[in-house]
């Protein structure tokens, strides 16, 4: 029954062949996850959560600078300046030395009376630009935007100062100018106390030009300050004043919130890397006498700990996957439920939740593997 | 299951005979810190096994069973003393040295014959060849087959019986073709027919010049062997060399 035979040990080593009929780490690996599919599904939800998070903050956080900025163009003008006579000569230069992606918007002043004969403040402007500038301000009836060359906006307040808010009579240095009311203006400023027409009729009613220039720079602190100092540079008659507290505010905020980004992301990996370290702990005291039985087979310590390692990093991988997948998908879904638009998957992020799942894989499985290396063969196969 | 040779019992005297032995332990001690204090799990223990012997080792629970196994296995070095294996000095090796000497030296059989799980008898075979250089599937198959296991060779363990287990352990002792075969209770979990198995394939392989080295609690099984090494209290006591013609005919 037990004829002596050539054994592995003694062909040649070419006559081999490793992992041939089937065993190999690899197959050991798939075969031993599979098995445990319970711990192991337990794992890689842990790990496609941490990768799904990441991948989520890091996308949001890559866009974050834009869609905040995006943000603040909502909160209005970011720089005054008070001008000579705006010529549309001198509005060119303007935005030649910002940018195009600034938002301008030009605006005439003047004190009239109203047919009570009460002193109003109205102010020529030019609506379409006004409307994407400020487009916090709050009209009673949406979307009421004056659109005719006589349309007026009146302020919350200004339309106590009129006999009829539809039929409004205004007086400028003893000439009267009809307007038409079309909507009630309330930001709870000083816009409230305004009565705001088109800048042609302005002009033309009261003769003079518009000599405030209302300014939204995108783009955070430093650029304003950057078009500031080129606008000064460039037309020294200029008085510019930046709008310092929403300037610096947001500043503030988008530095808070990258903060508060990775501090979130910080909080969760550690939190998932606790939830894989307990997994991959209970992973190893459940196979103790595998690993027990692998040391008495003739498996080195590193072996042992190479296997548990691997299996530990195939399941981060799988989570990565997963992760990058679900992850894209929420940033994308976030971004549109936040800020109106999407934010595209970013492949330029794969290489850092990569490395943080492998990482925290890695680090949970090293622990538990500590486990391994305080193993009694003898005594855990004895079954003591 | 074929009988024991005439050839096969001779070539077992001739081991017998041999004076190099293939163990041998002089004054070896191992002592483990606990809380409370020092303890000398095996105490100054001194005796060779010849090659091809079949030697039990028997002791009451606490005596010091498994701290021998554990050295004999190259899974523990001694505290003191000297034990050499195959005419290598285990006590000063390396954990490297000792996992790569324990690959090829000792063949180890289980009591609970701990296959994984999840791999068939094959590839259970084959595991303790992965470990030792490549794996070979005709080599395991054969290991198998040696055993009466052929057809079984890609059942799962689950799917195989207690002595078909066993079985599959010795396969995957043998594999790697050890000087040493450590065998600890391999009759434990088996019934009489399984027993009877197991106890023909040790001695078959006994026969063919194998060293056997068992533990048991089975005085039964004790008395298969040449030689007895009752351990008590962790102190060593030799058993004079019994005649094996007598034994391998029973």
């Amino acid at each position: 029954m037990i004829p002596a035979t050539a054994t592995a040990a003694q062909q040649k080593p070419g006559m081999m062949d490793r992992g041939r009929a089937g065993v190999s780490l690899g197959r050991i690996l798939l075969r031993s996850l599979k098995h445990r599919r319970a711990r192991s599904l337990s794992a890689l939800a842990a790990l496609t959560v941490s990768a799904m998070v990441a991948t989520a903050l890091l996308t949001l956080y890559a866009d974050l600078d834009a869609k905040l900025h995006h943000e603040f163009r909502s909160f209005g003008a970011n720089v005054i300046a008070t001008t000579p006579p705006l010529t549309a000569a001198l509005l060119q230069q303007i935005q030649t030395a910002v940018g195009p992606d600034t938002l301008l918007a030009p605006i005439a002043y003047a004190v009239a009376a109203t047919d009570r004969g009460t002193p109003v403040v109205v102010a020529g402007v030019d609506f379409a630009a006004m409307r994407k500038l400020d487009s916090w301000w709050h009209l009673e009836t949406p979307d009421a935007w004056p659109t005719g060359p006589t349309d007026a906006l009146l302020g919350q307040r200004a339309a106590g100062f009129v006999a009829n808010e539809t039929t409004v009579t205004l007086t400028y240095a003893g000439k009267p100018l009809a307007l038409h009311g079309v909507g009630k203006l309330n930001t709870g400023g000083d816009e409230d106390s305004r009565i705001y027409i088109p800048m042609a009729a302005f002009t033309a009613w009261t003769g003079v030009q518009p000599g405030v220039l209302e300014m939204q720079v995108p783009g955070g602190e430093q650029r304003v300050n950057a078009a500031v100092a080129e606008l000064r540079r460039s037309l020294p008659a200029l008085h510019l004043e930046p709008v310092r507290a929403l300037v610096a505010g947001e500043s503030r905020i988008v530095d808070r919130t990258h903060t508060l980004m990775y501090g979130a992301m910080l909080l969760i990996a550690l939190t998932v890397a606790v939830s894989v370290l307990a997994t991959l702990s209970a992973s190893v005291l459940e196979r103790r006498r595998d690993f027990a039985l692998m040391k008495a087979l003739g498996a080195s310590q590193a072996q042992l700990l190479g296997h548990f390692l691997l299996e530990a990093l195939v399941i981060a991988a799988g989570g990565v996957l997963l992760g990058y997948i679900l992850g894209s998908g929420l940033a994308w879904a976030i971004g549109q439920w936040n800020f109106g638009t999407a934010t595209l998957p970013r492949l330029s992020v794969f290489p850092l939740v990569l490395l943080l799942n492998l990482s925290i894989a890695a680090a949970a499985a090293l622990f538990p593997a500590r486990v391994l290396r305080r193993l009694q063969p003898a005594a855990l196969l004895k079954g003591e | 299951m074929k009988m024991v040779s005439e050839a096969q019992r001779q070539h077992a005297e001739a081991m017998l005979e041999r004076e190099t032995p293939v163990i041998q332990l002089v004054g070896v001690s191992r002592e483990y810190t606990s809380r409370a204090g020092v303890v000398r799990a095996l105490d100054d223990a001194s005796f060779t096994i010849g090659a091809g012997e079949w030697v039990a080792i028997t002791g009451p629970s606490g005596s010091g069973k498994s701290t021998l196994v554990n050295l004999l296995g190259c899974l523990d070095t001694p505290t003191s003393g000297k034990l050499t294996i195959d005419a290598e000095e285990v006590h000063a090796m390396s954990s490297t040295e000792l996992d790569r000497f324990r690959a090829d030296k000792i063949g180890f059989i289980f009591q609970q014959f701990h296959l994984i799980p999840y791999l068939s008898a094959l590839e259970n075979v084959m595991l303790a060849q992965y470990f030792h250089s490549m794996t070979n599937a005709a080599d395991a198959r054969a290991a198998l087959e040696r055993v009466g296991l052929g057809p079984r060779a890609d059942h799962l363990p689950s799917e195989l019986s207690g002595g078909e287990q066993q079985r599959v352990c010795i396969a995957r002792a043998l594999i790697n073709d050890p000087p040493i075969l450590l065998a600890d209770e391999p009759t434990g979990n088996l019934d009489a027919a399984n027993q009877k198995i197991v106890v023909d394939i040790l001695r078959e392989l006994h026969a063919a010049g194998h060293t056997i080295v068992m533990v048991t609690h089975d005085p039964e099984m004790a008395a298969l062997a040449e030689r007895k090494i009752a351990l008590s209290h962790g102190k060593v006591f030799c058993h004079p060399v019994q005649n094996v013609v007598i034994k391998l005919s029973r």
